[in-house]
This record gives structure tokens, sequence and C-alpha cells, in this order.
């Protein structure tokens, strides 16, 4: 019996013995089964700042999962390896939601990150594991392209803490060409990722002449500020060629520049840059006085001078979780 | 026709009606979202969990 995954916009119809398209969610004899529950392929130590989260518990190190597989193929992926491989050729530890949070209270983790691939396809066990996690104060936390349907989603924001979403272009040909996705749904999901409270940051990767045009990025950045609000961080992010895009030059530092430009003149509070080295666009300034507020080179933070998540300088509150 | 086949003509229509109205609520009503299962064994191979752990170097 055919079966149809309701988790993400694709809404696979599953044949027995087939997977979605994410290559992890199975039909097995008319049931839909997760086979990677409990078995991530990577376990690492990162700093927050490497999500990019530049907002949420500064200068922490978070216990980081993956497991494979991706609903989206984005012909630009930095963790390919990982994302568009089957499980069976991706070799795996065995740490269901118990064991994950155990590992991170032992090891004094404040939080737990689902990411590298992503962590919508593995929903059972992100959302297991973060209710987990609550219950034992540590916070969770997606990056995300935050392609999911709106119940799977609302029922998870629950148990997690903070997201960083990737808003990859703002043309829905983007994202049908270079994601194999749509970009209505991912708008959608941000919006009720904010409204739910939770901490949101945003993404976007600069592709050189695919997304890169100052009009797209201006558009981009004003549907930031009217839907998600000022004080939402958005992070411009350097494109490197991989995978199936290695014909592209990586993005100039002044192309990073321009969006910087272009996102503060339309009223974005916190813009940084990412996979490259750049003063202006690491640190955190207070968006009422000007003033540096946290200075980081690279993933550290050099300097932090807010206190009690506010500006020293003239008190105004910064948008956060500080601690 | 005569009364007991305007009655059963009657009944079959009525009955076309309330089937029709609860296919359409059904349809209507939001579709509830249904976890996968968990499958125990995972179909690739299984390594022992290191005691420490690294950066990434993958991205995020």
């Amino acid at each position: 019996m055919t079966v149809q995954c309701e988790l993400c916009p694709k809404m696979c119809l599953i044949e027995p013995g087939q997977s979605g398209e994410c290559r992890v969610r199975v039909n097995i004899d008319g049931v839909l089964r997760t086979v990677v529950y409990g078995y991530p392929c990577s376990i690492h130590d990162d700093p927050i700042e490497k999500k990019p989260l530049f907002h949420f518990l500064p200068a922490s190190r978070i216990l980081s999962i993956a497991t494979a597989g991706c609903n989206l193929h984005c012909l630009n992926c930095q963790n390919w390896e990982i994302s568009q491989a089957n499980p069976e050729d991706t070799p795996a530890y065995y740490c269901p939601p118990e064991k994950l949070v155990q590992i991170a209270k032992q090891k004094n983790y404040q939080s737990i990150a689902y990411t590298y691939t992503e962590p919508i396809i593995y929903y059972e066990y992100t959302y297991d594991t973060a209710k987990l996690a609550r219950e034992a104060n540590i916070r969770s936390v997606l990056v995300t392209a935050g392609y999911i349907n709106k119940e799977p989603w609302k029922k998870l924001l629950e148990v997690v803490d903070a997201a960083n979403i990737d808003l990859k272009g703002m043309t829905e040909e983007f994202y049908r060409k270079v994601c194999s996705a749509t970009l209505r749904p991912v708008q959608e999901a941000m919006v009720i990722a904010k409204a739910s409270g939770i901490l949101v940051e945003v993404t976007n990767l600069i592709i050189p002449t695919l997304n890169d045009k100052p009009e797209e990025i201006r558009q981009l950045c004003r549907w930031v500020k009217v839907n998600l609000g000022g004080e939402t961080p958005l992070h411009f992010s350097r494109f490197f060629p991989q995978y199936k895009m290695r014909h592209l030059p990586p993005t100039s530092l002044k192309m990073l520049d321009m969006a910087h430009d272009i996102a503060a003149e339309e009223g974005l509070d916190f813009v940084y840059i990412g996979n490259i080295q750049s003063e202006r666009g690491e640190n955190t300034y207070c968006p009422g006085c000007k003033k540096l507020l946290i200075e980081r080179i690279g993933y550290t933070i050099t300097q932090n001078r807010l206190k009690e998540g506010c500006c020293p300088y003239c008190g105004k509150e910064i948008y956060g979780v500080w601690k | 026709m005569t009364r007991r086949k305007f009655i059963q003509v009657l009944l079959g229509i009525g009955s076309a009606i309330v089937i029709g109205a609860c296919w359409l609520v059904k349809k209507a009503a939001p579709r509830k979202f249904v976890r996968a299962a968990r499958l125990k064994k995972y179909p690739g191979s299984v390594r022992t969990l290191p005691g420490t752990y690294n950066q990434s170097e993958w991205s995020g």
C-alpha cells in the first residue's frame, strides 16, 4: 500500500520499499518509518557562533548532530556528502534521545543543535530529543531550511528554543531550480517561528549570478523587516564553489559589503557577514547609540559589553537570549 | 409511481446526500500529521560512539 508523508510540502507518495525524496522516510509494509531515528552520522562540539547564532548564549559550545538525508537538493550544498547520501551508505552512531541528552548533561552543554543536514527530515528524533532536553534544562537549536508543513512545524517549535532559518533567495524560480523546493512555505515557516516566540536568526547565502542582484537583496531585507521585524539578525554568507556549482566563483567581499549596506539602509538592526573574516560584519553594534556591544573574530568573542541583555551605554534592550 | 417506490427513491436520494456530506466534511477537515514509526535497525553500518567530540568541518 502506498503511503503519503505529510511532513514537508513535497507530500511524497511513497511506494512499498521506497523512500521519500529525503531518503530517510521509508514505506515498509504500508507503514511510514523513519530509518535514522537515534542514528546520527555526525556528533560534534561547535561554537554556537558557527551555526550561525550570534544572539543566543554567545561564546557557548553546542553539541551538534545530524543524520543522513535532506528534503532539499541544493546544487550548492556544502554538506552534500551527508545531506545527499542514503543512510545505507552513511555510517552512523547509535545514540537515542536519552543517550544524547545524557551526553549533553555529562559534558555540561547548555544546548543541542540539530544541524549540518536538515533536522526536519529526522523530525521524530529531533522532537523527542528536544523534549527530553528541555526537561533536563538543555536548550535546542535548529539550523534549517524551514521547508516543512505548518502542523508538524508548530508542534516542533513547542520544544525548541532557537532557530537559524535559511532564506535562500527571493524568487520561486531560484528555489525551484537551485534547491528543488518552493519559497512560499519557507516564508510561512519563518513567520510562524518568529510568532511562536523562539529566537530566530536568518541566513542568506549569496551565490554570484544567481541571487546577488541588489534589488533581490533589498527585497529580501524588506521582507525580513516587515514579516519578522527589524530586530531579527540577518547573516549574509559567502558562497564557495561546491557540489554541482563548482563553476561559479566565491562571493566577493565587495558583494557581501554591498548586501550589508542594503540591509542597513532597509532598517535591519543586526546584519552580519559570514564565511569570511570581516570586522564590520562580525560585530554586534547597538541599534540605538551605534556603539560596539559584542566583538568577534571568527567564532571567538573577544569582548561582550552587554549588561543583562541591554546596551551599557544607552540601556537599549538587545534582541536575544543572553543567558 | 407507487407510494412504496416513491419512498425508496426518497431514501436513496437522502442516503446519497448524507454520504456526500460526510465525505465533504472528512475532506475539508485539516489532516492530522502522523509521525513516522521508528525503525529499530539502521540500514547502514553502526559505529561506536566516541568519548570526545571535536569541532565539525561541516557547515552549520
